[in-house]
């Protein structure tokens, strides 16, 4: 398998499109996002455990979805077009007082699945971002005071696939105790504890590895109590922008998020400054790293500006019985989301130690 | 100066405290290990080796919690004030589980972490990685996933990275416990050339003595967290137990020292001249099988739509018979076991039996979810839909877990957990009704002498009763101890299936008795024909 881009370029594509995902809120499209994001498992998932964790992953999503549509079909009514009618129970006040059942109205399972559809393409991207994507070489490139917490939240993505194939490994073992048969009573505390317990095991001994093998060495200096100092005066600043916000006094309030920025900034480069952590051959961002990421970024501005100047409808209307619409000149764009999957990788040599 | 001092050195997991069991893990230990020595660290399961061993880097307390009294000092630094990351430049750690350890998905970034994190220059920095990647031999690795490597692969990038920041004492829980013997040569050899080459200090702990006595400069044995023996393998290894085949062959023949490697015990072998052929030979052939319990016919296994891991296996088992199922890892032997066992469909061919057929997995952890060793027993039996109490307290004393049968599974060490795995199955097999096909997958990893006797004799007696049992193993001498036959597989495909004592004769990794006493296979082969003679 050819190597991927570099994750910085994943990164950016995924956020891309995330946001094409919601600026065309629309089924077909998010099946053109979503088979983009399987090319790109396919071409360039080097890390895509054996049996498929961005299956799964999908598989999972379109569970919640499916419930998520369930609750609404049953809890939302007004809309008028009636679909069937159920029977329904009332519950009480101090639960909210909703119907659950009656009408299922045609225009609400309609919007429930526009959204869920939106979800299953913003998790279809990230999850072919996380298997695609170093995700230690994003943290090299970050600034660095971010590495600490970055490594933290890399080794919790990476329980992910773990976890699943944990889960895949005491299903099987659970079987092989009985022989083959499948005793459905109690299965779900007999995979879990194992699978959490494991789980906990694995994340003690990585834990202990990191911390044998020099991870938080060194003590806090004084521009990381400075740092620390400025990071909290920013959430304030950001808490009373929101506070004005709601007294409708917007000066105040951006500039008050104008502050807070600053001081995150102010932050993020003291701790960086005196961080001693150094950096082994970084992989260095290409030109046709950039070229990609540009692509990337082009697909939700160009849908944008078809939106906004032509005038481009790209939602699905749920309230009127119609079909989503498709525009070829649309999905073409979004198309676009598939050239990192498809141009051949570069020679990538990681650069000096910095 | 004493490179390792250990004061006075006692402690008790929090654990231990709740559950009032009352031992320590460690008791009153007291020893200094000099600089350069390369000490290995022998006991029973769960006797405190590995709670020793991470005590050296202040794991052990740091990390675990619990009460600990007296001090270890490591280049005279105290680990009560220093914190394992303070001394991640003097300590080099690495875990029994590789995998676990790996915190980046690039070998040589994973090698360059600790650097990283102790700020080395970058100069310094590049040649040390560059330096580590030669010594340990995996510069071909260097651009990989550790995922993606073998298990003796990953020992040596995992031991690459733990040796990176230059540490003067290197400590190794275990690290060729689940690696096939080509894999165990291969990271202690690695071990081996970093204590003498570099003068690394090294603590190591290991059941397999076989390969690993005769690096050692000295033995600690531990009995209850309590140092029993300590000194030079030749003098500690021939009182206990669980020392190599050839020492306990020299100590029953009274060759004096007993000797540690196949080497030195053929010195003594050709001087025995007289004495050895006068021995009776062991039955040359396994006794004839009963009938045939399972047929596999061209099985192929072909996993996650990849490439087929298993080809064309032909297997029949019979009744009352002990297959062992050698291999290296990565050929198979898991695959083929799980498709007897009816888990995975395979691909091509067929599988028939009429008996049931219990599997035990390789990993224990994926089956235990019990409160307790005995509750863990009565589940499977519960699953199956009986009770039977004596068969719960029958396997828990074949394979002596009476003492422990009250605790939880988690507590245990990963010897005693195996041993848990294999009672909470095997208990299924005690159904009415013809006897099951057992299924052992590497079950003696991590597992002291006496728990592998007792499940040697375990197996036997599910045999004798018209079960069949098939081990698949990296462990020639349990191969050799309790096998009627041996089928080995390579790249998926059966390459030998005969009697043990054929088959076994014709591999490079021969038990280490047979290639000093053919046709003998074991000690107790040869002690046998002693008792038989006199």
């Amino acid at each position: 398998m050819p190597s991927p881009p570099h994750a910085l370029t994943l990164l950016v594509w995924a956020l891309a499109a995330a946001a094409t995902a919601q600026i065309a809120p629309n089924p077909v499209y998010a099946a053109v996002i979503v088979a983009c994001a399987a090319l790109l498992v396919r071409r360039r998932g080097a890390r895509d455990a054996p049996g498929g964790t961005f299956r799964t992953l999908l598989a999972l999503t379109a569970v919640f979805v499916g419930i998520r549509v369930l609750i609404a079909v049953l809890t939302v009514h007004g809309t008028g077009d009636a679909a069937l009618s159920l029977p329904d129970i009332g519950l009480p006040g101090f639960l909210g007082g909703y119907t659950i059942g009656g009408t299922v109205e045609w225009p609400v399972v309609r919007q429930a699945v526009a959204e869920g559809v939106v979800v299953v393409a913003v998790v279809a991207v990230f999850a072919a971002f996380n298997t695609a994507a170093s995700h230690y070489e994003l943290i090299q490139v970050a600034p660095r005071a971010f590495h600490e917490p970055g490594l933290v939240l890399v080794v919790a993505l990476a329980f992910v696939p773990s976890t699943i194939g944990a889960f895949r490994e005491v299903r099987l073992a659970d079987r092989a105790r009985t022989g083959g048969t499948r005793v459905r009573r109690g299965r779900t505390l007999r995979h879990l504890v194992p699978v959490l317990e494991t789980g906990m095991e694995k994340a003690m001994a990585l834990a202990e590895s990191m911390d044998s093998r020099g991870f938080g060495h060194g003590r806090a200096g004084g521009a990381d109590t400075v740092a620390a100092w400025t990071s909290l005066v920013s959430l304030l600043a950001l808490a009373s922008a929101l506070v004005a916000l709601v007294g409708r006094a917007h000066s105040v309030a951006a500039a008050l998020v104008a502050c807070s920025v600053t001081l995150v900034i102010v932050a993020v480069v003291c701790v960086s400054r005196s961080h001693r952590r150094q950096r082994h051959r970084p992989t260095p961002v290409t030109r046709l790293d950039v070229a990609l990421m540009g692509t990337a970024v082009a697909v939700p501005v160009s849908l944008a500006l078809l939106g906004g100047m032509a005038g481009l409808d790209m939602r699905w209307h749920t309230a009127a019985q119609t079909w989503p619409r498709f525009d070829p000149v649309v999905a073409a764009v979004i198309l676009g989301l598939a050239i990192p999957a498809l141009v051949p990788a570069p020679t990538r040599e990681p650069g000096a130690a910095t | 100066m004493t490179q390792v001092r250990f004061r006075d050195v006692t402690f008790a997991y929090a654990s231990d405290r709740r559950q009032s069991t009352g031992a320590a893990a460690l008791a009153d230990v007291d020893l200094g290990i000099e600089p350069g020595e390369l000490v290995l660290v022998a006991g029973p399961s769960g006797c405190g080796k590995s709670t020793l061993l991470r005590c050296v880097n202040g794991l052990v307390p740091h990390s675990t919690g619990g009460r600990f009294r007296g001090e270890v000092l490591v280049g005279g630094k105290s680990t009560r004030e220093h914190p394992p990351r303070d001394l991640a430049g003097t300590v080099g750690f690495v875990g029994q589980d590789p995998e676990a350890h790996f915190v980046v998905d690039n070998v040589e970034a994973d090698i360059a972490f600790v650097l990283e994190n102790l700020g080395t220059e970058p100069v310094r920095m590049r040649r040390r990685v560059e330096e580590v990647l030669d010594a340990l031999d995996v510069t071909h690795l260097r651009d990989l996933s550790p995922a993606r490597l073998s298990g003796g692969e990953q020992q040596r990038c995992a031991l690459a990275a733990a040796f990176a920041s230059g540490p003067a004492v290197l400590v190794l829980d275990e690290p060729t416990s689940q690696l096939d013997p080509q894999g165990a040569e291969d990271v202690l050899g690695a071990l081996g050339r970093l204590n003498e080459v570099f003068g690394t200090t090294v603590v190591l702990s290991e059941h397999r003595l076989d390969r690993a006595s005769p690096l050692a400069d000295a033995v600690l044995l531990l009995e209850a967290g309590r140092v029993v023996s300590s000194g030079p393998p030749a003098r500690v290894l021939p009182e206990y137990e669980g020392a190599p085949a050839v020492t306990r062959l020299g100590r029953m023949l009274g060759w004096d020292p007993p000797p540690l490697t196949v080497k030195a015990a053929l010195r003594f072998a050709r001087g025995e001249g007289d004495r050895v052929p006068a021995l009776p030979k062991p039955p040359a052939e396994p006794p004839p099988p009963g009938p045939p319990v399972l047929h596999a016919r061209g099985v192929g296994v072909r996993l996650g739509g990849g490439r087929e891991v298993v080809q064309r296996v032909d297997l029949d088992l019979h009744e009352g018979e002990i297959v062992a199922l050698l291999g290296r890892n990565g050929s198979g032997k898991t695959t083929l076991l799980r498709g007897l066992a009816g888990l995975v469909e395979p691909s091509a061919g067929r599988v028939e039996t009429q008996r049931r057929v219990l599997y035990v997995p390789q990993n224990p952890n994926t089956l235990l979810s019990a409160h307790t060793v005995r509750a863990e027993l009565e589940a499977t039996l519960r699953l199956l839909g009986r009770s039977d109490p004596p068969a719960v307290e029958a396997w828990l004393a074949a394979l002596d877990l009476d003492a422990i049968a009250d605790r939880h599974p988690r507590t245990l060490s990963v010897g005693q957990r195996q041993r848990v795995a294999v009672a909470a199955v095997a208990v299924g097999a005690t159904a009415a009704g013809p006897a099951a096909i057992l299924l052992l997958d590497e079950p003696t990893r991590g597992m002291d002498a006496p728990s592998r006797r007792a499940l040697v004799r375990a197996v036997r007696d599910h045999a004798a009763a018209g079960g069949t049992v098939v081990c698949a193993t990296h462990d020639v001498e349990l191969a050799a101890n309790m096998a009627h036959r041996v089928v080995v597989l390579g790249q998926g495909e059966v390459v030998a299936d005969g009697p043990a004592e054929s088959t076994l004769a014709g591999s490079l990794f021969a038990p280490q008795v047979l290639r000093v006493l053919p046709p003998f296979l074991t000690p107790e082969q040869v002690e046998t024909s002693l008792g038989a003679r006199s």
